[in-house]
């Protein structure tokens, strides 16, 4: 392993694995939330925490890190008020923040250019003070997110149910944001900003499609991720390309492999049908309850699979049936 | 020694993006009592309930939990929340044993892993509801009934003095309504208070000590559920109403039809 003698490759590679440890464990929340593209709005406000530290001459992964954590709390602040919608406010940040990222980095007289490598990485800038800082910020994202995994997951899950469990529930989801923030920007180095959230969101999908529940869901994404992270890396390395977009390619490769695995497990797991046995007793009394307020009508061919049920015809409708009676539709 | 009541409402009133949703509501649940809440649709009784969970905010009057004044409360243990079922599943699959654990959470400090009791509670609340061989799949393929029952697990996990279901019966079979009113019944013998809203009575009457009915924002009805319908409807009545049953069409069905 004649790359692991130089000392910028060992930081690199360091790098690398933190980033391919933490982007998938914050991103299962982020994914558990249907936010998956949330990570690439805080990658293009860390552009602008880049371009800030162009501009001013200071190093920027810490400009980054402030500038991307504010912008993501404005933004749940905004979302938490109902001021702006979801997308309203992700569509904000991307524009907003690539836009001054590259304005200032132009002011600079850096350039366009200048920002290439920290859109998707560069193995040979990883200095020793950034590596401690990666190192330091990646424990603090990490004690975090699988020390309150239990809380994390209810909140992302069921914001409700989580406040009525006596969970402050906007302090985690403005936590979450923040983690995922520190987490795009310390990607920087390795994946960079325009790919970080394929890192935070493809291993999720391929431990998905690999293992059952939340938590065993949460450590194979973040093997996946480093896997393909350190993978991703090493390659660039020999391949002299930006690692980021190879690690990218690793990423969705493992997704691509884990989708024939997920149908021969489903296959042997044998999901439980959704519907129950249709009753063949005719005699059998069922409870006459009525559908909820229905404007659609089912008809053979209307989209909602029919079944015979005795001696009528149920649409299957959001897992459950739904027989017509007189003017209104009834469960069965 | 009086015991308060287990949610008390006085005088309230809620508004939801302006407009008007409950009004001069005046509500107490006994320990120990099966109150139903009944109404139309939109009628506000899931605003009523969700009110007195603290999840909608009143604009005037006032809320109660085991007698502290909501904006206090802190003994979130004591009350399980059944929400209406979510029909779109999460987006990372959870299994059935991980999210009847998060309704442990009120009984559960952060970054502490959880204790043994933490551990036989949520087996024993899988097990309540009959779902101890699915407890490794995933939610979201389990049938409509079975989600249900998974939700009313989560909310039993904490082993709570207050059970709150909204809408429970919705959308599901009667063998379900079977299993909910034995784990009601079971529920209600040890002492647990419940609330739980209906728009169809069916195979929970027998065990409705009180209903509330709602209409437009008003409580139009408060007693006994008998003065509203004798028996419980079990079959296709539908065409062919008894006096007794035209009284619940009238308040309940005829209103939300309209």
């Amino acid at each position: 392993m004649e790359i692991l003698s130089y000392p910028f490759m060992q930081r690199a590679l360091i790098a690398a694995l933190l980033t391919g440890l933490i982007s998938p464990a914050i991103g299962t929340y982020i994914v558990q939330r249907r936010l998956s593209l949330l990570g690439d709005g805080l990658g293009h406000v860390a552009i602008a925490g880049v371009g800030l530290a162009l501009l001013t001459g200071q190093a920027p992964i810490p400009v980054a890190v402030v500038v991307c954590v504010i912008g993501a709390v404005l933004v749940e602040v905004l979302r938490q008020q109902g001021k702006a919608t979801g997308d309203v406010g992700l569509a904000i940040l991307f524009y907003g923040g690539l836009a001054a990222g590259v304005l200032m980095s132009g002011i600079a007289g850096a350039g366009a250019g200048a920002l290439a490598q920290y859109l998707f990485g560069s193995l040979t800038t990883v200095t020793t003070s950034d590596l401690r800082l990666v190192a330091v910020l990646g424990v603090v994202v990490l004690i975090p997110t699988l020390g309150l995994a239990p809380q994390l997951f209810a909140v992302s899950s069921d914001e409700d149910f989580a406040q009525m469990q006596g969970l402050r529930v906007r302090l985690y989801n403005i936590m979450i944001v923040v983690l995922a923030a520190i987490t795009v920007t310390l990607a920087m180095r390795t994946v960079g900003l325009l790919l970080v959230s394929a890192l935070m969101v493809v291993p999720v999908a391929a431990a998905h499609n690999l293992v059952r529940g939340f938590y065993a869901s949460l450590v194979c994404a973040m093997v996946v991720g480093t896997v393909v992270a350190v993978g991703g890396a090493t390659a660039s390395y020999y391949a002299d390309t930006p690692p980021g977009a190879l690690i990218v390619v690793l990423a969705i490769g493992v997704f691509a492999l884990s989708w024939p695995i997920s149908v021969l497990l489903a296959r042997r797991r044998r999901v439980t049908p959704v519907l129950p046995e249709l009753a063949d007793d005719d005699q059998q009394v069922s409870a006459h309850d009525v559908a909820e307020q229905h404007e659609h009508r089912h008809r053979t061919g209307c989209g909602h699979p029919a079944v015979q049920h005795g001696d009528h015809t149920d649409f299957i409708h959001e897992g459950h049936r739904h027989a017509a009676h007189a003017d209104h539709y009834d469960e069965h | 020694m009086l015991m308060s009541p287990v949610v008390q409402v006085t005088d309230g009133a809620v508004e939801l993006g302006g407009r008007p949703v409950l009004r001069g509501i005046d509500v107490a649940v006994r320990a120990g009592e099966v109150l139903a809440v009944l109404g139309a649709n939109g009628s506000g009784k899931s605003t009523l309930v969700r009110t007195m969970m603290g999840l909608v905010p009143t604009v005037r009057g006032e809320v109660r939990l085991f007698g502290t004044p909501r904006a206090d409360f802190r003994e979130w243990h004591r009350v399980g929340f059944v929400p209406q079922r979510v029909t779109a599943a999460s987006g990372v699959p959870a299994s059935v044993r991980e999210v009847v654990a998060s309704g442990r959470l009120s009984r559960r400090r952060a970054f502490w892993p959880r204790r043994r009791e933490d551990r036989e509670a949520v087996e024993q609340a899988i097990d309540a509801v009959g779902l101890s061989d699915k407890a490794r799949d995933g939610v979201s393929t389990l049938s409509g009934g079975q989600q249900q029952r998974v939700l009313i697990a989560r909310a039993l996990a904490g082993v709570p003095d207050l059970l709150v279901l909204d809408e429970p019966t919705a959308g599901v079979d009667l063998a379900h309504q079977e299993v909910l009113a034995t784990l009601l019944r079971r529920m209600i013998a040890s002492g647990t208070s419940v609330l739980v809203v209906l728009h169809e009575v069916a195979a929970l009457a027998p065990l409705i000590g009180r209903a509330l009915v709602l209409r437009e924002g008003r409580v139009v009805h408060d007693g006994p559920l008998a003065g509203l319908v004798h028996g419980h409807r079990s079959g296709h009545e539908h065409e062919h109403p008894s006096p007794h049953r035209r009284l619940l069409d009238g308040t309940v069905e005829q209103s939300w039809r309209s």
